[in-house]
């Protein structure tokens, strides 16, 4: 089995994006042979109210909950963000969320982004954080919105530390606490590894190496994303089959509760 | 299937993924959305490697990564890391990589281009067969940097010219160069990128723009324009270079964007792309295998495009 807690519906302002339906992601997922995918809405990154993308998502999931698993997208300093959250994870079933401070312009360390981690610790929703959507260089000329700074990850784990994160589309953990062993942090985070090296400076081994195999979850980051590139990385990996099933479902399976 | 065993090193701890298995997948994945099988091209450069050694030096079949890089031999770990290249080539199924070594700041003097191709040449003997050279030059040194090419390329055997982003490649200090590659009938992999805003580390760093007006210049030199997918805005690049049929794209970069090699091959067509990793190695490979092009297109790719450009060399 194959879970991809890495994945999107809906478009994306500065791109068009293919497979992009909850049709398509499935036919691309079957022929990829992976059964379920965590999505959440691409518009509601650039959507002003990123509830009307959370709405469309809930549209968009209905009849597939057994392999799309929805995801919220909530920004904390948006009016009624608190009746949001609610509708999401009652109404529309979305068992975590996915944050974009950099896009939404607001810091982890804020209050009102703090009060969000709390409230949906509270209702044991899973936090993911993308640290980038797309690669900075080929931004479009209408902004700059920056990764997240793995630095400001690092004290929002700190201080959360009963909440739980899945950090999406990052790179350089080995250059920060993150990534390091015995690093005083709780272990409330796991690792997606669609941007991590898998040969060469091999990224993926030392974290497994730092941090265990239990830390790292399978993404793909479709469909802004190929999937085959982090298909690729699972399949040389130089880790044992125990390890690698662990990251390409079993954790994804206790981290998301399924 | 394993991979062919033509390198040097000490094995790897796990089997290696056979490129057969590496493949098994995609062409189920093919038939699954309805699109032409994948990357069987891999499996033909496996029929081809499987007595061993490769049966000549621009055999049929390779899957040759048409921009790759040695380590500096300033890195500590320079050997080391030069091996992890290949055992990764292994894994991956790339039988050939074209390699330079670039200097670890720019500009390059011209002891500095010289000491970078003097190892890449060394590599070429610690790697036989498997590393194929090009000739790293800063057009700024003219009559040094002429030579170097005539030495390396006429002399050595290395394959191509590699410029990075000294000069802009419309300023007239690069032509020169330009003309020696026709002269010799090798490529020039130019480094290029484009984004929407002045990029202060590389002021004179070329684009897609730029290669299509050399080209324009020079419609019978061979220019590849490098990673597309190395992070500027790829779309901007594909169109910019739509009508300039002498320039070949290559797909190396660690951007991984759907749908990136599809549109170039309907906007550039198959013939003209060439399969890169620029260091992104599971990148490189991921992006063609996921690419819903036929098992012809891909083989083109993968090494025929690159094996057809190499051909063209005069004696």
């Amino acid at each position: 089995m194959i879970i991809d807690v890495n994945a999107y519906l809906g478009h994306f302002a500065f791109r068009r994006l293919r497979h992009n339906t909850a049709a398509a992601m499935l036919a691309l997922m079957d022929s990829r042979k992976i059964d379920k995918a965590v999505v959440s809405s691409a518009s509601a990154i650039t959507y002003r109210n990123a509830q009307a993308g959370n709405e469309e998502l809930a549209e968009e999931v209905r009849g597939h909950g057994d392999r799309l698993i929805p995801y919220a997208v909530i920004n904390p300093f948006y009016a009624g963000w608190q009746d949001d959250l609610q509708i999401c994870h009652e109404q529309f079933g979305m068992a975590g969320l996915r944050l974009y401070p950099k896009w939404h312009n607001y810091q982890l360390s804020s209050p009102c982004c703090r009060e969000l981690v709390d409230a949906a610790t509270e209702r044991g929703m899973v936090i993911s954080i993308p640290i980038r959507v797309e690669d900075n260089r080929q931004r479009s000329w209408l902004l700059n919105v920056p990764d997240v700074p793995l630095e400001e990850i690092v004290e929002l784990v700190r201080a959360h530390p009963k909440a739980r994160f899945i950090l999406l589309n990052g790179i350089g953990y080995t250059g920060s606490p993150l990534g390091r062993k015995d690093n005083g942090l709780p272990s409330n985070y796991a690792v997606e590894l669609s941007r991590l090296s898998a040969v060469l400076a091999n990224e993926l081994g030392q974290l497994i190496t730092n941090l265990g195999a239990e830390r790292l979850i399978f993404g793909t980051g479709m469909p802004f994303n190929y999937p085959d590139p982090a298909l690729v990385k699972l399949e040389v990996l130089d880790a044992g089959e125990a390890d690698k099933e662990k990251i390409r479902s079993q954790n994804a399976m206790t981290w998301l509760r399924l | 299937m394993t991979i062919p065993q033509i390198t040097l090193g000490p094995p790897a701890s796990q089997p290696r993924v056979s490129r057969r298995t590496l493949l098994k997948g995609s062409v189920a994945a093919a038939v699954a959305i309805g699109a032409a099988a994948l990357p069987s091209a891999c499996s033909a450069a496996v029929k081809q490697s499987a007595s061993g050694t490769p049966s000549g030096p621009f055999r049929k079949g390779r899957v040759i990564d048409c921009h790759a890089h040695l380590n500096h031999h300033s890195r500590a770990t320079w050997e080391a890391d030069d091996r992890k290249l290949i055992e990764a080539a292994d894994k991956l199924g790339i039988d050939q990589l074209c390699c330079s070594t670039l200097t670890p700041r720019w500009p390059a003097t011209a002891d500095g281009f010289r000491e970078c191709n003097h190892w890449t040449d060394d590599g070429m003997r610690r790697f036989p067969g498997r590393v194929l050279g090009y000739c790293y030059v800063n057009p700024g040194y003219g009559r040094e940097a002429l030579e170097e090419i005539h030495r390396y390329v006429g002399d050595h055997g290395f394959i191509g010219i590699k410029l990075y982003n000294e000069y802009t490649c419309t300023e007239p200090v690069v032509f020169p160069i330009v003309e020696l590659a026709i002269e010799l009938g090798v490529p020039i992999l130019h480094h290029a990128g484009h984004s929407h805003y002045f990029v202060e580390d590389q002021p004179r760093m070329s684009d897609g723009g730029h290669l299509a007006e050399l080209a324009r210049r020079y419609p019978e030199a061979m220019l590849i324009c490098a990673h597309i997918c190395g992070g500027g805005d790829w779309e901007w690049t594909i169109k910019a270079l739509r009508n300039t049929p002498s320039v070949l794209l290559d797909t190396s970069g660690s951007v991984t964007d759907e749908g990136t090699v599809e549109m170039a091959a309907a906007v550039v067509g198959v013939d003209r792309l060439v399969f890169g990793c620029d260091s992104s190695m599971t990148a490189g490979v991921g992006k063609i295998r996921a690419a819903n092009l036929s098992t012809q297109d891909k083989q083109k790719i993968l090494g025929e495009n690159m094996t057809k450009l190499l051909g063209k060399r005069k004696a």
